[in-house]
């Protein structure tokens, strides 16, 4: 299917968080991290895609021509990939098929987001532009608000309740706790997640993913500059690809299952040659904790209906349930969501995974198949699914 | 309802793609404001589109036609926005929610009621009125005139 291997050659993430840096900055610190063990951009780097979600944060586009700048690359194809919060694994996606083509032999795919750069307002603005303007901005919908109206539905029609979706966030903190590259590396309880304050019922403060700035770098090479990388030679590669969109008006979809994210990881599974059960560690789009319950049944990973059993120890859920760990990073909940960074995050915690790099805590024992799934706009307005394999 | 009978079907020549065409945005909304909720209907699986678009995105058909919407219908899912874009800030906390018109077109809209009094299943009615002064400071130029559309308990 495939002339060349496209394989993980390097990565980096930087300041998930709120700081000082611009994006700019971040990117220059992810990039860092990626090429610290290898040749320097300009040596192997032969396009740059960058996953942005906007321009309202630092009114700044043109992030190709000024990321490769910043790298040290000049006259390379390089421009920036916009699909709201899956902007990062798109811009992988676009890695992954040019070396896959044989047409570029190393290309880099990094996301970088200021978004506490206009506060809370600035943001929910910036990510009102991923809705539908004639109906649903116009109706003064919001993020949190739009993910409720899935959430509610999900919570009416499953035995699902705000205590199981706690639950979620609960687990995505512990887990968030082990990893030094998440915003919140500490943990927290059930009631605290249920005493906070309604954002949009029945999601809570602590059921959704916070305001942060970061950036992540993956550089996609065949397997001949890739092991110019590191030391142990090349280990890690993208099996499979899925991606695709669906309506951009929340109203006109299923509200319980999101259909786009099942195609996308059905897709990846399938060019992999992997299935659902196969698959070790997953990173899914928690942007809030009810994402995660319906992208574990979009993925494959739970029966129609108890995705949201995803917090409870392997033994308690119901029957039909794969053995997968689910966002070992913390997730969006915890990691933090720097939008137009998150697939390239997320791609970075499995590579950690599958190469056994991932701090003892939160190490998943001889993990050999990761998938991430990334989500942009509202839900699966639009998905991109990676499949990783050793 | 108005009969559209006689309305030209979706735009599949560059010259019918129009301001007054149902089948754009301006269109739909100057409808709108006369007090018709249009929607496209794909003559070939049935599907109703809100607001009318050129293709039908169910089946991939071309071959549509406007009809007038009944306003009433039934709340699918709801919640209620608490932190509102800022433009919108002096009229938070408001309910939203996804209707189900009788016909089985789907949309979204703000709710008249309080959260609490909102319920999936509700029956209610759509209403369209000229934008508020907080409503049009956050219309672009164009948008300045469009009715905004809610659902008021029945």
């Amino acid at each position: 299917m495939t002339d060349t291997q496209p394989y993980v050659a390097a990565v980096g993430t930087f300041a998930f968080g709120r700081t000082d840096l611009t994006g700019r900055d971040l990117f220059s610190a992810a990039v860092a991290e990626a090429f610290a063990d290898g040749p320097d951009p300009s040596a192997v780097v032969d396009a740059l895609y960058v996953g942005n979600q906007s321009e309202s944060y630092e009114h700044q586009i043109m992030h190709g021509t000024l990321l490769a700048e910043w790298c040290g690359l000049r006259h390379v194809p390089a421009e920036r990939v916009e699909g709201c919060a899956a902007a990062g694994a798109l811009a992988l996606r676009h890695a992954v098929e040019d070396v896959r083509s044989g047409r570029r032999d190393a290309v880099l795919a990094c996301g970088v987001e200021k978004m506490t750069a206009g506060g809370t307002a600035g943001a929910t603005n910036a990510l009102s532009a991923a809705f539908d303007r004639a109906l649903e901005q116009r109706s003064g919908v919001t993020a949190p608000s739009q993910y409720a109206l899935l959430a509610q539905r999900y919570l009416h029609d499953t035995e699902a309740t705000e205590r199981d979706l706690a639950r979620i966030a609960v687990k995505n903190h512990a887990n968030a706790a082990a990893n030094p590259r998440a915003q919140f590396q500490r943990e927290t309880d059930v009631e605290t997640v249920l005493d906070s304050d309604y954002v949009a019922p029945p999601l809570k403060l602590f059921d959704c993913a916070p305001v942060t700035d970061g950036a992540a770098a993956v550089l996609v090479a065949s397997e001949e500059v890739a092991a110019q990388f590191g030391t142990d030679g090349p280990s890690v590669r993208v099996g499979g690809v899925g991606a695709g969109a669906n309506n951009i008006g929340v109203a006109d979809r299923d509200l319980t299952f999101v259909e786009g994210a099942h195609e996308a990881a059905t897709t990846a599974y399938e060019e992999a040659g992997v299935e659902p059960s196969d698959v070790d560690v997953a990173e899914v789009h928690d942007a809030f904790t009810s994402c995660e319950a319906m992208l574990a049944e979009a993925a494959g990973f739970a029966p129609r209906g108890r995705g949201y059993e995803s917090a409870l120890p392997p033994a308690e859920r119901s029957d039909g349930w794969t053995d997968t760990h689910l966002s070992t990073s913390g997730g969006l909940k915890a990691r933090g969501h720097p939008i137009g960074a998150t697939g390239l995050a997320q791609a970075v915690e499995v590579y950690e995974q599958l190469t056994g790099t991932a701090t003892p805590a939160r190490q998943v024992e001889n993990a050999t198949t990761g998938l991430l799934i990334n989500e942009g706009g509202v839900a699966d307005a639009v998905t991109v699914a990676h499949v990783l394999t050793t | 309802m108005t009969d559209h009978t006689d309305t030209p079907t979706a735009p599949l020549a560059r010259d019918d793609v129009t301001a007054d065409s149902p089948f754009t945005l301006p269109g739909f909304f100057t409808a709108l404001a006369d007090g018709d909720l249009l929607a496209a209907v794909c003559e070939d699986c049935g599907k109703r589109l809100i607001p009318p678009r050129p293709a039908c995105y169910a089946c991939g058909g071309r071959n549509l036609h406007v009809e007038s919407q009944p306003k009433t219908g039934t709340v699918v899912s709801y919640t209620e926005v608490r932190t509102p874009p800022p433009a919108l800030a002096d009229r938070a906390p408001y309910t939203v929610a996804i209707v189900e018109l009788d016909s089985g077109a789907r949309l979204t809209g703000r709710v008249t009621v309080p959260y609490a009094e909102a319920s999936i299943e509700m029956p209610v009615r759509l209403v369209a009125r000229a934008p508020d002064d907080d409503e049009r400071e956050m219309a672009l130029s164009y948008e300045a005139d469009w009715p905004i559309h809610e659902f008021e308990p029945v």
